[in-house]
């Protein structure tokens, strides 16, 4: 009898534990209208240094969402903030489980718009704010003249030195070409710089110092007609002489294994005397205790760059759960609120907004990047074959330092180019 | 005795499922559904942003096949896995040896033995990486003190950065976290041997090289060959250490197929699918030829 109670006791158990198993498949991501309150779910990338830190996205969007729920008491928003690393690979996963976000802040757009899966920036972007943004940036958003990526924040990319280090190296001026590029990084090793250039080609983001450098020499990852280009002569030439380069031991050894947050920390630490940075990294610099540093146009063969990388970041709306209304209201108290600003300030990313770069206009530091971001270049993530190649870059251009650089740029091509 | 099917019958019949019946459960839902559902992507299209597309036949597969990289990374990931577990286990059944005798401070060594095992891999693989960091690493410091690297932040001091001189770090580190429970294992299965089996076999005026072979060892086989299979299992599927310490980097030249798997992730999903198919059916065939060769049924003699 008592066995048969355990027994009985032992299904129910198994019965609760299958049943929360299938309650739980609830999607997380569809939002429920509790007692006539509108949920909104919001996923965003982390543009601080890790959930402990003092900048943490934890805390800027807490910052933000708790200012938007005291004055908007109808609308509850649930955020959660990913790194970088992991973003692109959790939100495939929900999209893929039907769980999508309502809105979503992240480094690309374009994938999500081809299955009708995005609301358009007309439908949650109030006049107000729409007008506000800077065009050239509305238009990296649009897809066959359509806007769905929403700007969110910008930046530009520009040559930092360490002055203490050219001081001691008897290096007058930050290099304007290749050959004084060259030139500065033997003087620097001959007085003992370590890491002359910092060039970090390892996994983390080897598709912007390629790029940077590919510029350097009128190339890029697309020719003029827009057309893949990966494996130009142009393209070859500058991985030529970045071989020449690391094989002289004038760069961070190994390129292909190094990431840029290694690469800035050593920066900071004294021990490169030249690295392609952006404002964000000034704080880091900062934090690490190197405040004597200079800031400089991009060296290119024949002279500086005239054009820069700009990244752009994106924030875009799903339509699945409805919700337009709601989310547009975010989308007006986001820019129109202090909140864009914050952004800048805590992270020193570029605004987007028209009235955003006014604000800043006035800070010193910042001012290099403003002045370059409009003729700045961007990557082709219009392209939808761009985030494969983007993946393979990241993997393998580093190996270009170190073998042929022809046939490693033509293998990432052939991907490119793959149907 | 005659059988009747009476209900009380039927239920004492019926009964271990219930007992059982928990554990099923939880194995159907937290590993033959998710093993499905791999299977069923790996014959989807899927765009990298998670949209299903559609069936796509075969065409994974080919892709993958036709990956310039694959072949190296299968015959990587069988060394990998070869080099790690032999090593560890050789060096266990050495280090269960030693911690079988009496000896003063045996518990406080058979503690220590257990730090790496309570650490998490991924801390201990990136406290290895920052140890061989090329401007700060702490090993470099000691290579430098005592002359053998000449200078620090060259490629001389980077060992990670280096397919030929990362690989053994990376087993190395492998070898370090899959000592604790290898020994252990052992250990169990020494003390589990009988003292009298030595005794006659000391009467009967064995060396103690041929009681080794012909008494320790093979008492000792049941417990060698679990910790070797789990072992097996572990290292093919090893993750944090690969990732942590080289990415799979330069190009894929430190990369498993795990590793390839999780890089493919970010690009192609039902490629990526593919992938763990076939590392899911490697794990099978190594574990049925392991098993195989190692006569896990036979009786001991």
């Amino acid at each position: 009898m008592n066995k048969r109670l355990a027994g009985a006791v032992t299904l129910g158990l198994t019965a609760a534990l299958v049943m929360t198993a299938c309650g739980s498949e609830t999607p997380a991501g569809e939002s429920t209208a509790e007692g006539g309150r509108v949920t909104l779910k919001l996923v965003a990338a982390d543009y601080g240094d890790g959930p402990t830190a003092e900048n943490s996205g934890e805390k800027f969007w807490k910052g933000v969402v708790d200012e938007f729920q005291a004055a908007n008491p109808g609308i509850k928003i649930e955020y959660q903030v990913i790194n970088w690393n992991d973003i692109d690979k959790q939100v495939a996963t929900m999209v893929q489980n039907g769980q999508v976000p309502d809105i979503l802040q992240t480094g690309d757009y374009s994938g999500f718009v081809k299955d009708g899966l995005l609301y358009k920036s007309e439908e949650v972007l109030s006049s107000t704010t729409a007008s506000d943004m800077l065009e050239k940036f509305a238009e990296f958003g649009k897809v066959d003249g359509v806007g769905y990526g929403i700007p969110f924040v910008s930046s530009a990319r520009a040559l930092f030195y360490n002055k203490d280090l050219f001081d001691k190296a008897g290096v007058a001026e930050p290099p304007k070409t290749w050959d004084e590029l060259k030139a500065a990084a033997g003087k620097l090793k001959a007085a003992g710089v370590s890491q002359p250039f910092g060039l970090p080609l390892g996994n983390e983001e080897a598709q912007a110092e390629s790029f940077l450098w590919f510029m350097g020499n009128g190339g890029g990852y697309k020719d003029a007609s827009g057309n893949w280009a990966i494996d130009s002569p142009a393209n070859v030439e500058t991985f030529t002489y970045l071989k020449g380069l690391v094989s002289a031991g004038l760069t961070t050894p190994n390129p292909g294994t190094k990431n840029r947050k290694d690469v800035w920390a050593d920066f900071a630490a004294g021990k490169v005397g030249m690295v392609n940075g952006g404002p964000m990294s000034i704080p880091i610099f900062e934090k690490g205790g190197l405040s004597n540093f200079g800031v400089a146009p991009i060296p290119g063969k024949a002279g500086p760059l005239e054009t820069t990388l700009g990244v752009e970041d994106w924030i875009m709306a799903f339509n699945k759960n409805g919700h337009k209304e709601e989310i547009k209201k975010f989308f007006d108290f986001f820019y129109g609120g202090t909140a864009a600003q914050k952004i800048s300030d805590t992270y020193k990313l570029l605004p987007v907004t028209k009235s955003g770069i006014e604000k800043l206009g006035s800070d010193e530091k910042l001012k290099p990047f403003l002045d370059a971001l409009p003729n700045a270049t961007f990557y082709p993530f219009q392209d939808p074959k761009w985030s494969e190649v983007n993946t393979q870059i990241k993997q393998t251009i580093g190996g270009a330092v170190d073998g042929d650089p022809k046939e490693i740029l033509g293998a990432i091509q052939k991907v490119a180019t793959s149907d | 005795m005659q059988q009747t099917l009476t209900p009380a019958r039927v239920m004492r019949a019926l009964a271990p499922l219930v007992w059982i019946g928990p554990a099923v459960v939880l194995i159907g839902v937290v590993v033959v559904w998710p093993v499905v559902v791999m299977i069923q992507s790996s014959f989807l299209r899927i765009s990298r942003f998670g949209v299903v597309q559609g069936a796509n036949g075969v065409d994974n597969y080919t892709k993958l096949f036709a990956e310039p990289d694959f072949d190296g990374i299968m015959v990587r990931s069988l060394l990998w896995v070869v080099a790690v577990v032999t090593i560890t286990v050789v060096l266990s059944l050495g280090l269960a040896q030693l911690f079988n005798q009496r000896f003063p401070g045996r518990r406080l060594a058979r503690w220590a033995l257990i730090a790496p095992w309570a650490a998490s891999v991924l801390m201990t693989a990136i406290i290895f990486k920052w140890m061989l960091d090329p401007e700060v690493g702490l090993i470099n410091m000691i290579l430098r003190e005592i002359g053998v690297l000449d200078a620090l932040g060259g490629a001389d001091a980077d060992p990670l950065g280096n397919a030929a001189t990362a690989m053994p770090w990376l087993v190395f580190v492998a070898v370090f976290v899959s000592l604790p429970f290898t020994t252990y294992a052992l250990l169990a299965g020494l003390s589990a041997i009988p003292p009298d089996v030595y005794e006659a076999a000391r009467i009967d005026g064995a060396s103690k090289p041929r009681i080794y072979w012909s008494i320790t060892l093979p008492l000792l086989r049941p417990a060698l060959i679990v910790a070797a299979l789990i072992n097996v299992m572990n290292v093919f599927n090893s993750f944090p250490i690969i990732w942590a310490m080289t990415h799979g980097q330069p190009g894929y030249s430190t990369a498993t197929s795990t590793i390839f798997m999780y890089i493919l992730k970010g690009s192609d999903i039902g490629e990526s699918a593919a992938m763990s198919v076939v590392n899911f059916g490697m794990v099978i065939v190594l574990t049925v030829i392991f098993l195989r060769v190692t006569k896990w049924r036979t009786e001991v003699r």
